[in-house]
């Protein structure tokens, strides 16, 4: 058996000491947990991805990078719509907390949306949505990203006949 | 993350999150959560790998099936090619709290206990 994963072995000194404190300060609070069945085998439903990259089409609204400057406590909780056949060349990555180069160079390292289609054609899941979500995930104040934006992004699955979503962080 | 896929769930929709940061997105409480011995920026894998990507991905999206209750909890079995030190090498990550830290230390508490300054 492998062991455990060391949720801490690639973090820089700085970065360790603050997720430790945080994953502290997160254990005293138990929250219950939202479930929701499976409805249809995977091979039968529309997917969508999230990224917490920070990754905006070119055509799209930049995150705000410069209010981040401003303010280095506040990170952009807006969200965009990143359509499916998206690739590195029609985007850029936003997010000022992580090494954007891999997935600048390649977009499918934090939003697989070739794999996503290649699944598909594979018959392992139904089809790839046609609308991806990219949120920016520096977020030390929290309420707009609960109550505004993770609802609107709730809304627009929900609309889009979404069955599963998968998250991935940055 | 862990907070948007509660809110994604709740409203009707099953969801699963990949972290290289395990125990602390499992701290927030998510029904279905997989970690990934991977460094950060690059949760698929390498820029070019489409085979190792998509191994992570059909894992990840596997655990949608698998998983039979909340706080669903996988290990997924990928392992990193590089030492923490080679993960970081040329990164050149500057973020503005960072810098404001360094400056006045003495705020570094607030960033550890979650008492975040109010804004502007």
């Amino acid at each position: 058996m492998a062991p455990p994963i060391d949720s801490y072995r690639f973090l820089d000194f700085a970065t360790r000491q603050i997720m430790r404190a945080w994953v502290e300060r997160e254990a005293r609070t138990t929250r219950p947990i939202p479930w929701t069945p499976m409805r249809r085998p995977l091979s039968e439903c529309t997917v969508a991805l999230l990224t917490t990259a920070g990754v905006a089409r070119n055509d799209d609204l930049p995150f705000d990078q410069e209010g981040e400057r401003r303010d280095p406590w506040w990170g952009d909780p807006t969200h965009r719509l990143i359509a499916q056949g998206t690739t590195e060349r029609d985007v850029r990555l936003y997010h000022m907390h992580v090494d954007t180069r891999f997935g600048q160079e390649d977009l499918d390292v934090v939003l697989p949306l070739r794999r996503l289609e290649e699944l598909a054609q594979a018959g392992l899941v139904g089809r790839p949505a046609p609308m991806h979500y990219s949120i920016m995930g520096y977020q030390l104040r929290t309420e707009v990203l609960e109550t505004v934006t993770a609802p609107a992004i709730a809304g627009d699955l929900v609309a889009r006949g979404v069955d599963v979503v998968a998250l991935v962080p940055a | 993350m862990g907070l948007v896929q509660r809110v994604i769930e709740a409203r009707g929709i099953p969801t699963v999150s990949l972290s290289m940061i395990p125990a602390f997105t499992r701290a927030v409480g998510v029904p279905r959560l997989a970690g990934i011995a991977h460094p950060l920026s690059r949760p698929m894998g390498r820029p070019g790998d489409a085979q190792g990507q998509r191994a992570v991905l059909r894992a990840l999206l596997g655990v949608l099936e698998s998983a039979l209750a909340p706080d669903a909890y996988v290990e997924l079995p990928f392992a990193w090619p590089e030492t923490p030190a080679q993960a970081r090498k040329g990164a050149n990550v500057h973020p503005p709290i960072e810098q404001l830290l360094m400056k006045k230390p003495w705020l570094l508490p607030r960033l550890y206990s979650g008492s975040i300054p109010e804004g502007n």
